[in-house]
């Protein structure tokens, strides 16, 4: 489904990655980690065209994606919830989520009811701003945002970064739910080893812009090593 | 009383206009971030289309339709040669449209010479107000403003391509990512603000002297009633043009009209220095 | 960019400037031989010009280096350029007897900044303007200074003030009057020549780095603890010295002060002249408000109104392709090392 091979990509006067190639497959949840600045982030950013690739090839469903524009990333099926959420906070909630259905083909005015089935707590909050919500909540709506437009690929960066531990179990047990009904593929950049350990089946480790190792998540639970090797400081 | 009242009718008519001015350059730069200097010019395009059309034959109103079609048009190109490649570098997009106004202005004085041109009132007739004659066109113009800060504010609050646009403005790098195209929105845009210009010069034609350097006339009050007003809000330049245009109007009638411009642009630059936010800003947050 | 890496930038000029050097040889060993190969008109001319290219240099520090896009330079010429009069005239009370141009250039420089200091204070400090706001704010002083300049009937209204003398040697006024083109050339070129070696001083200097540093990033700069606002003033007075003095020059060679001196398309013209030849080396500036001028003096009469449009056209056209300037973009040509540097000819972000 997604394939990146060598890819190279970075800021002005500093390359992030340096010849990274992943492979995700359809319907999988696969987990990125890596200790801080290793280029998760990064990776994310430039699968959904927002930082310029300088060299590599990113294929999604056949396609070529390096150099297009994050709009048309969207379009062909990619949806992203970013480190920090960004939602619009002075929107309402309805209207965050119809934000991420304007740019769909039809640009459905509604939101459609579903879109409130895994998140009830946006239903009741329908008309509040966004930024008055929670953490919590706004990282539910950010996942939802991504979702009503009914993407083949998600990309979640640190969905569990500065949210409660109750809540972070909650929203892991809510995507999991999402993931194997709908057959979405995930990618999901996470520090929180137990969320990763919840929801992947395989994990990459990236170490200065690159993949430095693969295991399945089976393997990781057997074996604290592997994690202290890679996320250790 | 009657005096009274046709000052408030004089001030509402230099508010309104500012306004139809204001609007444009507001939405583009909330939007893309650009200062559009060359807005004035466009104003003057929309001034000269009607000159054109009426020299060609064709009536005022015509013109008046035409304006807006030509110059939003006008605002398509310029968009697509200048301003896409620049937004990104902030200040150099005052410079480019800046330099874009030099251009037109002198092409318009190639064009049409630089003299003057006057454009007669299409609606001659006068009303009475309280026993004294007003300009039935004036009120005309009036009803035109209000008629496009409806229609502007329903068309960012009440439509799908509003929600779109506003979400740019707000996060232009995560609307882009829920596939919002964030291009065509920058071009109709540039457009819609471009033709709203050509449409308040069109508007305006009829009762200012028609000449190539006409749009800066407008161009200074209308950016320091977004500033005073507040650029982040779409209200902002209708209370900013409401103080520009309300102090002017007034300044003007107690002592000059060039006591008025100094006190109003002095005014105006303590107000922008001490709320940068702009009058919106402060009082609505956001 | 950070102050970190501009700093860092700076070491790695220090190859280049020996070709530097010698591109500066060039221009100003061509401009002190000029008056050897031209006539006495031309010689003039070029004098005036370079009034103009003083004025340039002004801008190209604060916008350049600053990051400040003055809409508003002109008040500060305009300034220094009426000191200038009001003083060799005569006409300022209390020194009537003494229409000295030592006086009047110090009036001249000393006026502007002095205004340009409290404009400052009032538009740096606290919340601050930056940007377009500071543009457009400008812009509306070059206005309204206009039109003060225009209803003031002291420094002549709308006519202004005619019959300003030139230069004039004795200490208080009544000595040795310079009239003939060639020796207002070279003291025009020796105080244009002097200016510059000081702003080049400057922006070579620690000073410079942290300019620019603000003009990057001005939030960050803060961070490291400078006072970015004390910067932008400092640097904004000094421009409006040089400006000043600027104005002072150019009504001693013309021989008279109006408001357009003072006005907004001044102010517009030289934005014009420092984007084209170049914002970030005053050189460039320097030697772009001469090339306009001239190509001006040249075309303007054979194109017509047609000139205003290629100008305009050719303006915007720099801005989107050279951001540099066109000369900036030779001279960074010329004596940049193969690298792309990061420094005082960086692309303006």
């Amino acid at each position: 489904m997604l394939s990146v091979a060598g890819l190279e990509a970075g800021y002005r006067g500093s390359r992030v990655l340096n010849g990274l190639d992943l492979e995700v497959a359809e319907g999988t949840v696969a987990a990125l980690l890596g200790r801080n600045g290793m280029g998760k982030t990064t990776l994310m950013r430039a699968l959904m065209g927002l930082v310029t690739v300088s060299a590599g090839r990113i294929v999604f469903r056949g396609r070529d994606t390096a150099g297009l524009r994050p709009y048309t990333i969207a379009k062909l099926g990619i949806a992203y919830v970013p480190q920090g959420r960004e939602i619009f906070a002075d929107f309402t909630v309805e209207e965050n989520l119809r934000l991420g259905l304007v740019g769909r083909p039809g640009g459905a005015r509604r939101v459609p009811a579903a879109a409130y089935r895994h998140f009830p707590v946006l239903a009741e909050r329908r008309g509040q701003r966004a930024g008055t919500l929670s953490g919590g909540e706004q990282q539910q709506l950010a996942i939802a945002r991504a979702l009503v437009g009914q993407p083949r690929l998600l990309l979640l960066d640190e969905p569990s970064e500065g949210i409660q531990p109750s809540i972070v179990l909650q929203i892991a047990a809510s995507l999991k739910q999402i993931a194997a009904e709908e057959g979405l593929t995930v990618l999901l950049v996470e520090q929180n080893v137990e969320m990763v350990l919840s929801l992947a089946a395989d994990c990459a480790f990236i170490e200065n812009g690159r993949v430095a190792a693969r295991h399945a998540a089976a393997e990781l639970r057997g074996d604290a090593a592997i994690l202290h090797r890679y996320l250790a400081v | 009383m009657e005096q009274l009242f046709i000052l408030t009718l004089d001030a509402s008519n230099f508010i309104l206009a500012i306004i139809l001015v204001a609007m444009g350059l507001v939405i583009i730069f909330g939007l893309m971030n650009v200062i559009n200097m060359a807005h004035g010019e466009l104003f003057l395009l929309g001034a000269y289309t009607v000159v054109m059309v009426e020299r060609l034959g064709g009536s005022y109103w015509l013109g008046l339709v035409l304006a807006p079609l030509a110059v939003g048009l006008v605002g398509l190109i310029v968009e697509e040669l200048v301003v896409r490649h620049v937004y990104h570098r902030f200040l150099d997009t005052i410079l480019a449209t800046w330099g874009l106004s030099i251009a037109i202005k002198q092409a318009v004085v190639v064009a049409f010479g630089p003299a003057s041109h006057t454009v007669s009132s299409p609606i001659a007739a006068s009303i009475e107000i309280f026993g004294a004659p007003y300009p039935a066109y004036r009120l005309f113009i009036m009803a035109v403003a209000l008629l496009v800060i409806a229609v502007t504010f329903w068309l960012f609050f009440r439509t799908a391509f509003g929600l779109a646009a506003r979400g740019v403005i707000a996060n232009r790098d995560m609307a882009a990512c829920l596939g919002i195209n964030t291009r065509r929105l920058d071009r109709a845009t540039f457009a819609y603000g471009a033709a709203l210009a050509g449409l308040a010069g069109a508007v305006m034609a009829p009762i200012m002297s028609v000449d190539p350097q006409m749009g800066l006339g407008f161009l200074i009050p209308a950016f320091l009633s977004i500033l005073v007003g507040g650029a982040g809000h779409l209200a902002g330049p209708l209370l900013g043009a409401a103080a520009i245009g309300g102090t002017d109007t007034l300044a003007a009638n107690l002592w000059s009209p060039v006591v008025a411009q100094i006190v109003v642009f002095t005014m105006a630059i303590v107000v922008i220095r001490l709320f940068p936010r702009g009058l919106a800003g402060r009082w609505f947050g956001g | 960019m950070v102050a970190g890496s501009s700093l860092g930038a700076f070491a790695m000029t220090s190859r280049a400037p020996s070709r530097l050097l010698l591109v500066n040889l060039a221009v100003w060993g061509a401009l002190a031989l000029a008056p050897l190969g031209l006539g006495a008109w031309q010689v003039g001319q070029l004098a005036q010009y370079f009034t103009y290219g003083l004025f340039a240099m002004s801008l190209a520090l604060i916008w350049g280096h600053c990051g400040l896009l003055c809409f508003g330079q002109a008040v500060f010429f305009g300034i220094g350029g009426y000191a200038m009069s009001l003083v060799t005239l005569g006409m300022v009370p209390g020194l009537e007897a003494a229409p000295s141009s030592y006086l009047g250039v110090l009036c001249a420089v000393l006026l502007p900044a002095g205004f340009a200091n409290l404009l400052g204070r009032f538009l740096f400090y606290g919340k601050g303007l930056q940007g377009a706001y500071f543009a457009i704010v400008t812009l509306a002083i070059a206005v309204v200074a206009e039109r003060l300049a225009i209803n003031w009937a002291y420094i002549g209204g709308l006519n202004g003030l005619m019959n300003v003398p030139p230069m004039n040697l004795g200490l208080l006024g009544g000595g040795t009057e310079i009239w003939d083109s060639v020796p207002v050339y070279y003291l025009t070129l020796a105080l244009v020549f002097a200016v510059y070696l000081l702003l080049e001083a400057l922006t070579r200097s620690r000073y410079g780095i942290v300019l620019r540093a603000i003009r990057d990033n001005q939030d960050r700069t803060g961070y490291f603890g400078y006072d970015t606002a004390g910067y932008k003033l400092t640097a904004f007075t000094l421009g409006a010295g040089v400006a000043g003095l600027a104005g002072a020059l150019f009504v001693t060679q013309f021989n008279f002060a109006s408001p357009p001196l003072i006005g907004f398309t001044l102010s517009t013209e030289v934005l014009i002249w420092v984007a084209l030849g170049g914002r970030t080396l005053p050189l460039a500036a320097f030697l772009g408000a001469i090339l306009v001028r001239s190509v001006e003096n040249v075309l303007s009469e054979t194109l017509g109104t047609y000139w205003l449009l290629a100008l305009g056209l050719l303006f915007v056209l720099s801005v989107v392709l050279f951001p540099r300037g066109l000369i900036g973009e030779i001279i960074h040509r010329l004596t940049a090392p193969r690298r792309g540097v990061v420094g005082r000819n960086a692309k303006p972000p």
